[in-house]
């Protein structure tokens, strides 16, 4: 069962998304074999209220073969009542955050706060780098997070399970160290783009198990993530491994 | 059938570059690939004149497989010989122009008037960035600026203008201008985008090998197109791009 921890719904204010239905989303998972997934609010990251945008998604999702990962921002009140909620209303099966669009200090007092939350909930925390391009986006310019700050983090949190999100190689290569000391920490497919043989050389310094699949639909080209380990010249267990197995850690027991 | 437009040699890495760009052909099942050398941003002459004449070892060494573009640094003042010895010697099937001017560059018009003779397509790399913006880095503004003084040469702008929104609206109505999407753009919309504002008719497939290559494919799968549409960007209008008896304007 092919899964995508990185997909999205709602709307995206910077530029016309021409895929952004649940059935659009459906469609493309069904072209490529992907049964389901991860589903966080793209309205929850520019709302004032994120959980406005979890009730939204909620609406549309509840109920399907897709999971929900709450928006949370730990630096507004009342993010906790949220997480307590979102496991209750919607059976939430991780917590995404957005630290360069909510421009707060990922080893700040709010993310402990929240991590030590996520840790008695065991909910992982998807971890998002970016969204776009950081040389594309004319209208709105998030900061760019540090490698040395998510470094940093990640240590301090050994026993968190943490999905980097949109993570690119040359990022990847300088938390080697990490990814491999860390058996918590993981990384999505979606920002990998810089080689042409790219999951071939990274498999080379991490270990296929940290490597879970992930397309940030419908903002980036799911076939094209798809193709990247499709086309890869592996082994088609380790293919299977990245598309299907490597998710399971993010099924809740008795809830899946 | 997959015609890739836009690769290239990285310099000083020849037989590593090489290999990825073969390697490809095998894997993804390339036809052809039309490559380019590239180091420093402001090549000296003595780089340009290496650049090409590794596109050219390679060329040679791949009949059939390979053409190359030639590497011009317009600021140079040889910068029309490297051009005619890479057309007329070395068997080059276009220019390439990287960030050393700006493509509209004065200094560009006599290359770009040569080219119009050989009747080569110019390869202009065109990013317009929130951030890291070049000194002399071609926008779609600046590829715009030179087809109208120009209608009658063949350029090529890489990249959609790197922001498709930005460059695609600079340059929409002229003819003379085709479009690669090659690079890591990753978006999901931008070749629906550029097909609903220009056709299927100029835009040609490149991947920015050895930097990626699945992430254009996967644009051409996903995208919402005909088979015939995907046929003219993967290899039909890259014929007609470099078919020199072919004359825009």
């Amino acid at each position: 069962m092919y899964t995508d921890v990185n997909a999205l719904l709602g709307h995206w204010p910077f530029r016309k998304i021409r895929k952004p239905t649940l059935e659009d989303l459906r469609s493309v998972h069904r072209d490529n074999g992907i049964t389901g997934g991860y589903v966080s609010s793209i309205n929850a990251i520019f709302y004032n209220d994120p959980f406005e945008g979890d009730e939204e998604l909620h609406e549309l999702i509840g109920g399907t073969e897709y999971r929900h990962v709450l928006t949370v921002n730990p630096t507004l009140p009342g993010w906790q009542r949220d997480i307590e909620e979102g496991l209750e209303r919607f059976g939430i099966h991780g917590v995404r955050v957005y630290p360069t669009y909510h421009d707060y200090d990922l080893n700040g007092e709010a993310m402990a706060e929240l991590c030590e939350t996520l840790k008695r909930f065991r909910l992982p925390l998807f971890l998002t780098m970016r969204m776009e391009d950081e040389r594309l986006d004319y209208l709105m310019k998030p900061n760019p997070l540090n490698i040395e700050s998510l470094r940093t983090f990640v240590s301090a949190w050994p026993e968190l399970d943490v999905i980097v999100l949109t993570i690119r190689y040359a990022e990847i290569a300088a938390l080697k160290e990490e990814f491999n000391r860390l058996p918590r920490l993981r990384l999505d497919t979606s920002g990998l783009k810089d080689r042409v043989f790219v999951l071939e050389d990274l498999l080379t310094f991490i270990p296929a198990g940290k490597i879970v699949y992930g397309s940030l639909h419908p903002l980036f080209c799911l076939k094209s993530t798809f193709c990247l380990v499709d086309m890869a010249e592996l082994a088609e267990e380790t293919k299977r491994a990245i598309f299907a197995e490597n998710a399971r850690f993010l099924q809740r027991s008795g809830a899946d | 059938m997959i015609i890739d437009v836009h690769t290239h040699l990285w310099g000083g890495q020849y037989e590593e570059s090489k290999s990825t760009l073969l390697r490809a052909c095998d894997v993804f099942g390339l036809s052809k690939l039309y490559v380019s050398g590239l180091k420093e941003h402001y090549p000296d002459p003595d780089e340009i004149a290496r650049l090409n004449a590794d596109v050219h070892r390679l060329m040679t060494e791949c009949p059939g497989i390979v053409e190359g573009y030639c590497y011009v640094n317009p600021a140079h003042d040889n910068a029309l010989d490297v051009l005619k010895r890479g057309i007329e010697q070395y068997g080059m099937s276009g220019m390439k122009l990287w960030v050393a001017t700006f493509c509209d560059d004065p200094r560009v018009f006599p290359l770009v008037e040569q080219c119009i003779d050989y009747n080569v397509p110019i390869l202009i790399h065109s990013f317009y960035k929130t951030v890291g913006q070049l000194p002399y880095e071609s926008t779609g503004v600046h590829v715009a600026n030179l087809a109208r003084r120009y209608p009658n040469a063949k350029l090529l702008m890489a990249h959609f203008g790197g922001n498709c929104y930005h460059g695609i609206k600079a340059v929409r109505g002229c003819r003379n201008v085709w479009h690669d999407f090659s690079g890591t753009m990753f978006r999901r919309d931008d070749v629906d985008y550029a097909v609903e504002r220009l056709g299927a008719d100029r835009i040609v497939f490149g991947s920015d090998m050895p930097i990626t290559f699945a992430v254009n494919y996967g644009q051409v799968e996903e995208a919402n197109l005909t088979p015939e549409q995907k046929e003219r960007i993967y290899w039909k209008n890259a014929l007609e791009l470099f078919d020199r008896k072919y004359r825009i304007g």
